[in-house]
């Protein structure tokens, strides 16, 4: 069962982090206890989306030197640390796939790939994956970012929203979206 | 072109620790903070003629 925080203790938490924020831009060394924090998380993100382990651990590497380096320019604007952590790796991802040293992939649970397909038709059959999988492909990359977040890896539209720099409205709106096309180019190679 | 793995086995958060540490982080961002400094390449040189200015 998820952790549920009160707002008391998530705003003690935020307060909490924006210290330790604060103190890593005076000194990189403390910078430690954010690392540990959020380490995992953007591992995890790229993991995903890059074919070799290897890459994976290259590409979080350079975004916390990215962090580090672009810390002292960091403002506290409502937004989670995390957000922006998380846009440093969108960004150095996209950076890594236009200079060909990682190939774009997307991870997908079998189970989930069944949850989605059992929504939109009575019978899952092989067929119905393989077609999805090739709809996945017709999808546009902005599209695709939203489904696999939404979807393959469960984030609600508040985090889509933050990673993405769109409302949570705005993530639920152009999520929606992205379902519709995919739905299209689903039932298209029936 | 778009690659799609099914059922990927990820590495465990302790392998995921082992294999990358904040030092070597602190040791990268070090190293850049030295070869961004523009005034890398002027120091030795500038110290030098301050010190034969001296001398």
């Amino acid at each position: 069962m998820p952790l549920q925080l009160s707002l008391q203790q998530q705003s003690f938490l935020l307060e909490e982090e924006r210290t330790q924020i604060e103190r890593a831009q005076q000194d990189p060394r403390f910078f430690a206890p954010l690392y540990e924090r959020y380490h995992d998380a953007i591992f995890r993100y790229v993991y995903r989306r890059v074919d070799e382990e290897e890459q994976a651990y290259d590409i979080t590497s350079s975004v916390f030197v990215k962090a580090l380096q672009a810390l002292h320019k960091y403002e506290y604007r409502g937004l989670p640390f995390s957000a922006w952590l998380f846009r440093i790796a969108k960004s150095e991802l996209y950076q890594s796939f236009r200079d060909q040293k990682a190939q774009r992939t997307v991870s997908i649970d079998k189970v989930v790939l069944k949850q989605v397909i059992e929504e939109w038709t009575e019978d899952y059959t092989e067929q119905d994956k393989a077609r999805l999988l090739i709809a996945l492909k017709d999808l546009k990359e902005q599209q695709l970012q939203l489904i696999e977040m939404r979807f393959f890896e469960k984030r609600s539209f508040k985090e889509i929203g933050e990673i993405c720099g769109l409302s949570e409205n705005n993530a639920k709106v152009k999520t929606f979206r992205a379902v519709l096309k995919l739905k299209e180019f689903f039932h298209q190679k029936e | 072109m778009l690659k799609i793995l099914l059922d990927r086995k990820e590495p465990s958060s302790d392998e995921v620790r082992q294999h990358q540490n904040f030092n070597e982080i602190l040791a990268a961002h070090a190293y850049q903070q030295k070869v961004n400094n523009p005034w890398r390449y002027w120091y030795y040189p500038v110290l030098t003629v301050c010190l034969l200015l001296l001398v």
